[in-house]
């Protein structure tokens, strides 16, 4: 393929758009036009082959990337977006990651190339989407304040309080040595109790959802500890999974973070 | 009572949107993708995009998030893919579909 006589100063606005922007994965025949609602306003379409189609739109053959947060936040929720129309448009999807781009290929267009994937993964993508059918995917984060766990730790098990009040009966160098110990032992304590309540939430959520994935534990340095970090699949507007952690919050130290519904982003990998 | 209900994506956090756009949902072959070499600058940017919102730095997530994109870019650079930017027409019409 040749380029003939673009003066690319000029024509600025002349890039090929011969590559495909892939947002995701659905069921359904029939071409159908979405409208300009895709990143830039771009016009999102969908390409189909057996029963499944791809919702994609035109564009360079190059990632997207910016220099201005501004942009790439837009560019974000413009993916999800899209992402979302599609679910209403045509019910389970199967959402793509961002920048996501097919090339033509030597053979022929990235039209093509999309088409032969989706063939080539159809029977992985008819299960997928089985899988996910009416359902929706939430986020549950359970945080515990450990300084009020270590404070509670230490007035309510005997042998921690023991060493506090001997601690503090003592001349200051022992005292010293004695604060520490007991630093280690409530802290091991704190450990060890946010260990078993992880388990025990992750136990009784488990229970009112279809499917799991245990995520990444992030770092905290507000002294409140993530304990749990889950991406959820169940029907869609279930209750049973509020309901569970309306009564994990009544722990005392204990708060929860619940977003969604999602597509399910968390449930198409391998 | 009503139990609790989820906050939808809107009253969410980016981060949360981030999460799931950036790190999670299908990936093409990688001789089908235009080259990802971008991605873990994306990574990086979007820290900018975000600092000084509280919950990104209430979670501390970015460096670990932009650590596993940049790990995942490297390994996606490591699979054979040709960055040569094809040719192609001039046609900046959408397709037309019916």
């Amino acid at each position: 393929m040749t380029v003939t006589n673009v003066d690319a100063g000029a024509n600025a606005n002349a890039v090929a758009t011969d590559a495909l922007y892939v947002y995701c994965v659905a069921r359904g025949d029939g071409n159908c036009l979405m409208g300009p609602i895709g990143l830039d306003d771009r016009t999102v379409y969908t390409l189909t082959s057996g029963p499944l189609r791809a919702v994609v739109h035109n564009c360079p053959a190059q990632p997207y990337e910016s220099q201005d947060p501004q942009v790439l936040q837009q560019w974000i929720i413009a993916h999800q977006e899209v992402v979302q129309a599609a679910a209403n448009a045509f019910g389970a999807v199967l959402p793509m990651s961002f920048d996501m781009i097919v090339r033509p290929a030597q053979a022929g267009s990235a039209g093509d190339a999309l088409i032969a994937w989706l063939d080539e993964k159809r029977d992985r993508f008819c299960r997928l989407l089985d899988r996910v059918e009416g359902k929706a995917e939430y986020g549950v984060q359970i945080f515990c304040d450990r300084q009020r766990m270590a404070a509670s730790l230490v007035e309510d098990d005997q042998a921690l309080g023991d060493m506090r009040d001997e601690a503090a009966a003592k001349p200051r160098g022992l005292a010293h040595i004695l604060q520490q110990k007991l630093a280690k032992a409530v802290r091991e304590g704190v450990e060890k109790q946010a260990d078993a309540m992880a388990q025990d939430f992750y136990g009784r959520l488990r229970r009112c959802v279809d499917d799991v994935r245990v995520e990444k534990l992030r770092k905290d340095d507000s002294g409140m500890q993530m304990l749990l970090n889950l991406s959820c699949l169940m029907p869609d507007g279930a209750k049973e999974l509020g309901r569970e952690l309306d009564e994990i919050q009544d722990t005392p130290g204990v708060s929860v973070r619940f977003t969604g519904p999602w597509p399910p982003y968390s449930f198409v990998g391998a | 009572m009503e139990p609790q209900l989820p906050k939808s994506y809107r009253r969410a956090t980016l981060v949360d949107l981030l999460d799931r756009v950036l790190d999670r949902g299908l990936f093409l072959r990688a001789d089908l993708v235009i080259s990802l070499a971008g991605i873990p600058l994306i990574g990086a940017q979007l820290s900018l995009a975000v600092a000084g919102t509280e919950t990104m730095l209430k979670y501390g997530m970015l460096a670990e998030w932009d650590q596993s994109i940049r790990a995942a870019g490297a390994a996606r650079r490591e699979l054979p893919r040709s960055d040569a930017p094809p040719g192609g027409c001039q046609n900046d019409t959408p397709c037309q579909t019916a």
